[in-house]
């Protein structure tokens, strides 16, 4: 379909596009090859799962916060798995399961990397769509498979998977609904989607890698991408080499499960029998698991790195502090990230010799990661800061970021780690960095360029309302879980222990909390969707609301196949001319003047 | 049903205001300057995020105030201290890290909000700057490494540990869902374990060879004993999942892994009693416990709990710890029946047969006092 390669930019050409497809309703809006489309199905498919990722932790926090009151509304949704109003202990876990497989990866990873490396790469780049439309639609198509056998395995009668979202064996390694109710159908069908899941986004990220070294349009050297760009590709990168691992994982664990392999298993005595299993170990699996599992949460947050340069830079009318500088820290954080992933595992067993290796790179990683957090404040220092919805989620970002980020230090010293591995101490870290700062950067690019996407403006106020909503919420439930340092993670109560039930009212505080961050996003989800079809116009005279530099402006309020009606833009400088040579902005695709030397 | 139709039409007014109100101001605002408008809002907003600083930092003035009393007490192991002062170093650095960056970040959200006769200052790089703020966390967080690793090191070192004068040895395997406490007895010798089926049964979970000599004294405990000031090995293990051994107030943890013993040692500080005193000099320990009547510090008692989810009752995996003297420790364990005179095989039972000699005993001297006494009559009655 598409002969379109690089630098192809005669009107003749486009106009031969357009001839080339009909495109009807299911090939516009369904079956789309159009990055623009397909960025949009992502978004949209994210925003689902973001809605019942979110509602599964309500029911979880109403366990913890009234662990001895009956809800008839939980019983009436839910039913046998909350009898008589009250969570059963084994839908605790499922739910506690499924809120992180889907919000790690069906939210965050494909509402980060799939919406924003789809709709923008090409967009920002100079290009007319991806290297491989086809296999562009393909990646969507397999996440979309997996999200129906995801979202299948709650209705099936043993209920989805309930081993964590970890999925760590034997509690997961062995199919038997008698160790664990989640470990039978549910967690084959977990493995399934996982798999589906996966094929998807390496099927994306290969694209990506491809379009942004081979299409950048004449001009558009890789010193001149955005850092947007630079921040996606560098996570399409990461996924390539990282996912495999799961995949791999996967294989091995199902093998263990259904054809009596003994990978992950060794030495399993249930009641009394000792089984067949002999030679595998647990510990193995979390190798590979989080061989992935840490760069994963990079391929989460590589893209907001990108978007708050972007946002961050256009709202203060000031270049990002410090490209390169910001540029060479991707890349370092990149290439320790997957040096660090056995600090999720110092107490599991594992030689604590190597245990060393692994606290020195997680700690070295704290550095380019706070290069980047001093050259954003930097960026706004003596900016004049445009405080559009935006422009809030990305300050929010840097505060959130600093504050989730910090306590990784803690974790990754595995002498502290001893006492804080598996406790509230973690879940409070890793939801402020990824729960709370990775949305934060997900919205900053949702309100940045909606316009771009649909030719109409989200509402300020309810923006707004969105923002303070979900920042105060946001730290009112994750900050006081760090008091909880020694209380364990994943107990469906705590009446047991003395030594942790004193935490009672704050767990009330916590979820009181949360439903005023879950309301923060119905505000959203109304601004979203109503914004869609009858927010206020982009008009043809204010085609670059924001005065950004980025070449997706440069393109008409709706770009249609090919982006470009005409020829495709020549870039000459830069994206950050913001306020130099007594202009408020230049575009990269403005031309040199006289005189004028190259940034 | 007729609160929740209620419930539901208040929550659909509720937002209905918001979309009313934000659309409103959406038609008001963009009818004027649009330039106006953003440096309202921006002014507002800017105020706003400056405000935020203020009142963020006192609510967590507030949380250390209302929480920190209730994090974990104090450590009652010697290398748990160590743990301790890292995390408190730590935490210093942490909160200099939060405080300065967002003083920054939200101060000059204040200063540089949006005016239109701002100029923004064209400020693409600046090398010295970038060198400084990468060499003083290098420092910052060298410093942390090393001084980690070495706890680390000093923790892990249990061949120094095991070379003391006394160890206490005991292993804990975990199953769905409780732990099994097992004990060396008075030989202090552990009787061996083979895993295979022969030995391997639902009244020997354990696979303990009992033709090892060894096991004939092992018993299993309902609450994990240890001794102050003795260095105590925990042989860790699990049969069926994963499970994790922590001992919160020790700054014990690790996880019990099928097929793959696992091993921790730690120095208990101070007995129960003892840690039970210096919880009483505590403002939050000395509220009163509504249950129970008593104040916390009374009722305190040191627990055992799982760490590594297992299943469906993984929350539920408690059992007592209790640190004791030397001679309280003796005195319990001697009053511990071994499991294979308890389970396995009573009727081998030693300490049985001595009470059936005690009674045979004292049958035989009834029988002989009421013979002396039948033949004092006699005698007193020839004379």
């Amino acid at each position: 379909m598409s002969e379109v390669t690089a630098n192809q930019d005669s009107a003749h050409a486009a106009h031969e596009h357009d001839d080339h497809h009909e495109q009807s309703w299911l090939t516009t809006y369904i079956f789309s090859q159009d990055h623009k489309m397909i960025g949009k199905q992502f978004l949209m498919t994210g925003i689902f799962w973001a809605f019942i990722g979110g509602i599964l932790s309500l029911f979880f926090r109403m366990q913890l916060a009234w662990p001895n009151e009956t809800f008839p509304i939980l019983e009436a949704l839910l039913g046998s798995w909350a009898e008589g109003g009250k969570l059963s202990n084994e839908f605790y876990y499922a739910l506690v399961t499924m809120h992180g497989t889907i919000l790690v990866f069906f939210v965050l990873t494909t509402g980060l990397s799939g919406t924003f490396s789809n709709f923008l790469i090409p967009l920002q780049i100079g290009a007319r769509d991806m290297a491989s439309p086809f296999m562009n639609m393909l990646s969507y198509w397999f996440f979309f498979a997996a999200s129906v056998v995801l979202l299948a395995s709650f209705f099936i009668q043993t209920g989805p998977a309930s081993g964590g979202w970890t999925a760590y064996p034997p509690l997961n390694g062995i199919r038997d609904i008698a160790i664990n109710k989640g470990s039978g159908l549910g967690f084959d069908m977990w493995i399934v989607s996982m798999s589906l899941f996966i094929i998807g986004s390496t099927l994306g990220s290969l694209n990506y890698v491809t379009t942004v070294i081979n299409m950048r349009t004449k001009g558009m050297s890789f010193t001149k991408m955005p850092l947007l760009i630079w921040a996606l590709t560098f996570t399409a990168v990461l996924g390539i080499l990282a996912f495999p691992a799961l995949l791999a994982a996967c294989g091995l664990l199902e093998f263990d499960r259904l054809l009596g392999t003994s990978f992950f298993l060794n030495n399993i005595v249930i009641n009394g029998d000792l089984l067949a299993y002999k030679g595998g170990s647990p510990i193995i699996f979390q190798h590979l698991f989080w061989f992935l599992g840490h760069p994963e949460v990079y391929i989460i947050i590589f893209p907001t790195f990108g978007i708050v340069s972007e946002v961050l830079a256009v709202h203060s009318r000031k270049p990002v502090f410090g490209y390169r500088a910001m540029i060479l820290s991707l890349g370092a954080i990149l290439i320790i990230g997957y040096f660090v992933w056995a600090h999720h595992m110092f107490v599991t067993g594992m030689s604590p010799a190597i245990g060393k290796v692994f606290i020195i790179f997680t700690l070295l990683i704290a550095i380019p990661s706070a290069i980047k957090v001093f050259n954003w404040i930097t960026t706004i220092w003596r900016g004049n800061l445009r405080f559009t919805p935006p422009m809030m989620f990305a300050m929010g970002f840097v505060s959130l970021f600093v504050s989730g980020g910090i306590t990784g230090v803690h974790l990754g010293n595995s002498v502290i780690d001893i006492q804080l591995h598996d406790s509230y101490f973690v879940v409070g870290h890793f939801h402020i960095v990824m729960g709370v700062a990775a949305f934060f950067g997900m919205w900053a690019g949702v309100y940045q360029w909606f316009p771009k996407m649909f030719g109409r403006f989200m509402n300020e106020t309810m923006g707004y309302i969105h923002f303070w909503g979900s920042i105060i919420g946001g730290y009112m439930v994750f900050f006081p879980m760090h008091f909880m340092a020694g209380v364990p993670r994943r107990y469906y109560a705590f009446d047991q222990f003395q030594s942790f039930n004193n935490f009672q009212d704050v767990n009330v505080f916590i979820t009181l909390a949360a439903f005023l961050v879950f309301a923060s996003q119905i505000v959203f989800l109304i601004n979203f969707f109503y914004s869609i079809f009858r927010g206020r116009e982009m008009t043809e005279d204010n085609l670059n609301p924001w005065g950004a530099n980025t070449l997706e402006w440069t393109t008409p309020v709706h770009p249609g196949h090919g982006n470009w009606p005409g020829d495709l833009p020549t870039v000459y400088r830069w994206p950050y001319d913001y306020s130099v040579n007594g202009k408020d902005f230049i575009p990269q695709n403005v031309p040199l003047e006289e005189g004028e030397q190259e940034h | 049903m007729g609160t929740t139709i209620l419930a539901v039409l208040a929550v659909v007014l509720f937002f209905t205001i918001i979309f009313l109100v934000a659309k409103a101001q959406e038609l008001s605002s963009f009818s004027k300057d649009a330039d106006e408008h953003l440096e309202k809002a921006s002014d507002l907003q800017g105020k706003l995020l400056f405000a935020f600083l203020f009142i963020g930092f006192a609510a967590v003035a507030y949380a250390f105030y209302e929480l920190g009393p209730r994090v974990l007490p104090q450590s009652n192991s010697l290398h748990g201290d160590e743990v301790d002062s890292m995390f408190n170093i730590t935490n210093i650095v942490a909160m200099l890290v939060f405080v300065l960056t967002h003083i920054a970040l939200l101060t000059f959200a204040y200063l540089y909000r949006y005016k239109r006769n701002r100029k923004a200052y064209f400020f693409p790089h600046n090398n010295k700057l970038e060198i400084i703020w990468t060499v003083v966390p290098a420092i910052v967080l060298t410093f942390l490494v090393f001084r980690g690793i070495k706890a680390w090191n000093d923790i892990f070192d249990f061949e120094t540990l095991q070379d003391s004068e006394q160890v206490l040895v005991f292993e804990a395997t975990a199953k769905q869902f409780g732990w099994t406490l097992r004990y060396p007895g008075m030989d202090g010798e552990f009787g061996e374990r083979i895993i295979d089926r022969e030995h391997i049964s639902q009244i020997n979970e354990l696979g303990i060879n009992w033709e090892d000599p060894n096991s004939l004294d092992d018993f299993m405990a309902n609450e994990l004993w240890l001794i102050k000031g003795v260095p105590t090995l925990a042989r860790l293990g699990a049969q069926d999942v994963l499970h994790g051994f922590y001992l919160p107030h020790f700054r014990v943890k690790m996880d019990c892994v099928p097929g793959m013993p696992t091993q921790f040692m730690f120095t208990p500080k101070y007995t129960t009693e003892e840690y039970k005193e210096i919880l009483s000099h505590k403002k939050y320990w000395q509220k009163i416990n509504t249950e129970t009547g008593n104040p916390k510090w009374q009722d305190f008692q040191f627990e055992l709990a799982c760490t590594e989810l297992c299943g469906k009752s993984h929350f539920a995996m408690q059992r007592i710890v209790k640190v004791v003297t030397q001679e309280e420790f003796d005195a319990w364990a001697a009053t511990q029946t071994p499991y294979y005179y308890q389970v396995i095989n009573p009727e081998a039972n030693p300490a049985k047969k001595v009470v059936v000699d005690e009674e045979v005993i004292i049958e035989e001297l009834m029988d002989s006092v009421s013979v002396v006494t039948e033949m004092q009559t006699v005698v007193a009655e020839l004379h």
